[in-house]
């Protein structure tokens, strides 16, 4: 599914943000990329969704390289990776169904398809009754699922979850990090970026650790190391 | 398509009305540009009106000496009006010259008790020539500065009005060139308030535009809404600044021809039957300058 082939990724001037990494995520896994800040988890992360280029190497995505993929081409791409990040990214003006069903809108879904996909995106996130609140009106925990809902419309064959936990309370992580297991018993391939100790020894699950842009560690049942 | 065709331009009106106070003033200034171009156009006209009416009233004078018969100027006359150059030829006898004078001195008795003094009519004959082109006067000057001429001419005046139609024509052109300046000056400004509108306007929607591209709307997607913008100011600025133009042009024309003194200054006439022409050129003109810089601010601010 995700295939890391000596990937390296140097920011001018000379900052490392990875190095040689390889790596194979098969369909389906739940993997969680640790390490501490600054290691190059983000990069990680960025390369997976194209917002950064590999200065060497090759990413294949489900048989798709996208090592060297053209401006034009990332769009396609991004419908096909979820992405969720620590920030909730929210359109403060748009109600929950709004933020939802923008993700649709700006793709040129059909005003049909987005009154099918929405509801039931909410529903899996559990925000169906709160469809009509404003993002301001509902916790920090909700609004994270709202953001999981939005991006679950294109029914992504891989989420990437860069510290969704980041800026919840342990209540409101547990709920997500539950909302993720649920996607990923569907089918999805979860790629979860934290530095949370807690969430990863708790998920039990494969754990790729990242020190200073190399790959330290890789455990299919793995635990916070470092 | 018309999906997304539909949410582009829905996009696009609401940042039209989502930055209300930076709208406000990119329109002010596209309306003052556009203004300009038409005081421009105005002064154009106004310049074309008055070297038309100072040429009408040029002419060549050709006063004969007293002595010389009438045969002998309407001989002058019949070649005169041979020449390819020469539009008319009015001859003016000794006492339609005499009945002219006292017309116009009427109310100076010095003057009047003066022809008195003199006893006879003093005047000679005259001609009144009028050329085809402005151009021509100085060939008929100098075929009438022939020899078989010079001694029957007392004197010819055309100078003074060469000297009027040099600073008319100076006038306007000196006129011409400010309105350039001045257009030029706001279209510069134009192009560097559209700039940083864009600008605020791609600020403004930051979050929004982060978020197109983290679910994966096209490049043109994020872009075009900006273009629906530009075209929404430039529609905007040429309908207000028609809204000012037009009575502008009513109010003026009564004052314009009372200036001129002749009824030949029609400008309400002139905008109404050049209406698509003027207001089309400057509406596609504003379109282009906006969307081109639509184009140059998305290309540098707007990382997509």
């Amino acid at each position: 599914m995700i295939r890391f082939k000596n990937v390296s990724k140097t920011y001018p001037p000379n900052t490392i943000g990875l190095q040689n990494v390889n790596v194979h995520i098969r369909p389906g896994e739940f993997v969680s990329i640790v390490g501490q800040s600054g290691t190059g988890k983000t990069t990680f992360a960025k390369l997976l969704i194209a917002e950064e280029r590999p200065t060497r190497g090759q990413i294949v995505i489900g048989g798709w390289d996208i090592s060297a993929i053209k401006s034009t081409e990332v769009p396609l791409l991004r419908r096909q990776i979820g992405v969720v990040f620590q920030d909730f990214k929210s359109l403060p003006r748009k109600t929950v169904y709004e933020n939802v069903a923008f993700a649709l809108e700006v793709c040129g879904a059909s005003q049909k398809r987005i009154k099918n996909i929405v509801p039931q995106a909410l529903k899996i996130v559990g925000l169906a009754s709160k469809a009509d609140r404003y993002p301001k009106h509902i916790s920090g925990g909700e609004q994270q699922r709202m953001v999981i809902a939005r991006a679950l419309v294109h029914r992504p064959k891989i989420i990437v979850a860069d510290e969704p936990t980041g800026n919840l309370d342990s209540l409101n992580t547990r709920e997500i990090i539950d909302l993720l297991k649920k996607i990923n018993a569907f089918g999805t391939t979860v790629v979860l970026v934290t530095h949370n100790r807690e969430v990863v020894n708790e998920l039990a699950r494969r754990v790729i650790t990242i020190d200073q842009g190399r790959i330290v560690s890789d455990q299919e049942e793995g635990k916070y190391l470092l | 398509m018309l999906f997304t065709l539909s949410r582009v331009l829905k996009f696009g009106i609401q940042n039209f009305f989502r930055n209300f106070w930076v709208t406000l003033a990119t329109i002010s200034v596209l309306i003052v540009t556009l203004v300009s171009v038409n005081i421009l156009i105005i002064l154009n006209v106004l310049g074309k009106v008055a070297m038309t009416e100072v040429q009408n009233r040029v002419d060549v004078s050709v006063h004969f000496k007293p002595e010389i018969e009438e045969s002998r100027v309407q001989t002058v006359k019949i070649a005169l009006l041979g020449m390819p150059e020469v539009r008319d030829v009015e001859y003016v006898s000794i006492d339609d010259a005499m009945k002219r004078f006292t017309a116009q001195f009427k109310g100076d008795d010095s003057i009047v008790a003066a022809l008195g003094e003199v006893g006879k009519n003093p005047f000679g004959a005259s001609l009144i020539v009028k050329a085809r082109n402005i151009d021509d006067y100085p060939k008929i000057i100098a075929a009438l500065g022939e020899p078989s001429y010079t001694n029957l001419i007392e004197e010819k005046n055309f100078e003074n009005r060469q000297m009027m139609i040099g600073r008319v024509e100076t006038v306007a052109r000196k006129l011409q060139l400010f309105g350039f300046a001045t257009s030029g000056l706001f279209l510069f400004l134009t192009l560097l308030i559209v700039l940083n509108t864009i600008r605020v306007s791609i600020y403004t929607r930051r979050e929004e535009i982060g978020i197109m591209r983290l679910v994966g709307a096209s490049d043109n997607f994020i872009r075009a809404p900006f273009y629906v913008e530009a075209l929404l100011w430039s529609a905007s600025s040429l309908i207000l600044c028609f809204a000012i133009v037009w009575p502008a042009v009513q109010f003026g024309q009564p004052f314009l021809q009372r200036f001129f003194g002749t009824s030949t200054v029609d400008l309400l006439g002139f905008y109404t039957a050049n209406f698509f022409m003027i207001f089309g050129t400057q509406f596609f003109a504003v379109c282009f300058l906006s969307l081109l810089t639509t184009k140059m601010a998305t290309a540098r601010y707007l990382k997509v």
